[in-house]
């Protein structure tokens, strides 16, 4: 269970505090997979780097009782000049799994082939986003924190991504942050409405699209 | 929770924490010296190449003997934690930011980002150390110092001076861009006021005791106790060393915590 309380942050820019998250709650069980709505500048990938321990927050309590992958984004976690490899090997280290493991179900799963000894700044958006969420899913975490990163991949990615999460790993919890709400209802079942920093929390996934499309 | 327990986690933390250091150092290793096999000696290397032009031009402009001490082994003590405090704290500047992107990874903190390449650049330094002092007994510039203990004792001062000054100036630079500023002329001028250049004995009594408040001085102190035995007169004091750097380490290690919270990843 992930327990999110009070959770504020601010930043400092030009001399004033400017508040991106005010008193956001949010309950994530084991195997739950919650949605993250909101437009851009809401705080959705604030949120996440929080929960994924990537920043601190200002004020609030994230309790985590379930491992959590780091927040899998477009950017961030990797090292753009050192090869796919090397970067698995550092991954492979840090979480003690055997890098001939998680090498071969990297590339089972992403599908690089040789852009795998190739540094990761030459891979293109889509490449860098199969190769993070096929990186988590090789460390297998309890809760995926997915930052709009599945909508990257192409058709067959996300066919896979889908299987993996849902059939495979049904026990698993994600937190998924969009504003695609195809892609949301194809696979959440309750939803984080954000807007200019205070979030909500809806049970019912279609009224949480419904408002978010009003904002 | 029972006491047990307690310790069964702590083990397994200092286990994780360990693997997570071991990782970032060799990380380290690959990007700064990249994956051929002449990178990992380049960390011996690279300070050498800076240490022996110097010491030899130094020896061809000053001669060999000053104040009554041979000019070479003078040099080849200062020099060397010289290079140290200036690496060290040149890796540290602004690095926290540097590696946001390996925050990424909640098991990595900044802590172990540091530990990493303080002891890549520690490493490093003792390997040069001891490169350098083979090459010059070879051609017979230096000798064995006369009291090794002692020159033991003021190297391991000057490295944990090293450190001390890194957390702080690893801390303080995420918060004020003044520090990356101010650390060029700092690390100019510290050549100059560190003891490098003088020993305490050399100065008026007043202008000694000043000198001797100053950390890295009292290391420089003991090294050349070291390195020169009973023929110069030296002032190292390690319990007031140890008191003072104590003091420092605890203020960096709160600095670097305190510096996490102004870290904006991207």
């Amino acid at each position: 269970m992930i327990r999110v309380s009070g959770l504020c942050k601010e930043y400092r820019a030009e001399g004033k505090t400017h508040r991106v998250l005010s008193n956001v709650s949010l309950t994530v069980n084991r195997g739950e997979k919650v949605a993250v709505l909101g437009r851009n500048g809401a705080g959705k990938s604030t949120l996440m780097r929080l929960i994924g321990g990537v920043e601190v927050p200002t004020s609030g309590q994230i309790e985590r009782e379930m491992s959590i992958s780091w927040p899998l984004g477009l950017q961030g976690g990797f090292q753009g000049s050192l090869t796919g490899n090397d970067n698995m090997r550092f991954i492979a280290r840090i979480y003690n799994k055997p890098f001939d493991y998680i090498r071969a179900y990297v590339d089972d799963f992403a599908e690089l082939g040789r852009y795998l000894s190739e540094p990761l700044k030459t891979y293109s958006m889509g490449m860098r986003a199969r190769f993070a969420f096929a990186l988590s899913l090789a460390i297998d975490f309890d809760c995926y924190l997915v930052d709009e990163v599945i909508a990257a991949g192409d058709q067959r990615f996300q066919r896979r991504s889908h299987e993996e999460l849902f059939e495979r790993r049904a026990d698993r919890s994600m937190i998924l942050a969009s504003h695609i709400s195809d892609i949301v209802k194809a696979y959440c079942s309750r939803a984080l409405v954000l807007h200019r920093g205070r979030g909500k929390v809806f049970d019912d996934l279609q009224l949480a699209i419904d408002i978010y499309n009003e904002l | 929770m029972n006491e047990a327990r307690g310790v069964r986690m702590f083990r397994r933390g200092f286990a994780v924490q360990c693997r997570v250091i071991g990782a970032l150092t060799i990380r380290e290793i690959y990007t700064r010296f990249g994956r051929q096999s002449l990178g990992f000696a380049w960390i011996v290397a690279e300070p050498l190449v800076f240490a022996i032009p110097v010491l030899l031009m130094w020896r061809a402009i000053r001669g060999s003997h000053e104040h009554g001490v041979s000019v070479m082994p003078f040099l080849w003590s200062g020099y060397l934690p010289l290079l140290l405090f200036r690496h060290l704290g040149g890796r540290v500047l602004m690095f926290i930011s540097a590696n946001a992107g390996l925050l990424y990874h909640r098991r990595v903190t900044i802590f172990d980002i540091f530990v990493g390449r303080a002891l890549l650049e520690i490493g490093g330094n003792i390997a040069a150390l001891i490169v350098s002092f083979a090459l010059l007994y070879a051609i017979g510039a230096v000798d064995v110092p006369r009291n090794l203990p002692m020159f033991y004792v003021g190297y391991f001062f000057m490295i944990w001076w090293a450190v001390a000054a890194a957390l702080i100036v690893g801390g303080l630079s995420e918060r004020s861009d003044w520090v990356a500023q101010i650390w060029m002329p700092y690390s100019y001028m510290y050549m100059v006021f560190s003891g490098f250049f003088y020993l305490a004995d050399w100065l008026p009594p007043a202008l000694r005791y000043v000198a001797l408040c100053q950390p890295y001085t009292q290391a420089y102190e003991m090294i050349r106790a070291g390195v020169f035995g009973g023929v110069i007169r030296t002032y190292g004091d390690p319990g007031y060393a140890a008191f003072i750097l104590a003091a420092l380490t605890l203020f960096g290690l709160w600095l670097m915590r305190e510096g996490r919270k102004y870290v904006v990843v991207e």
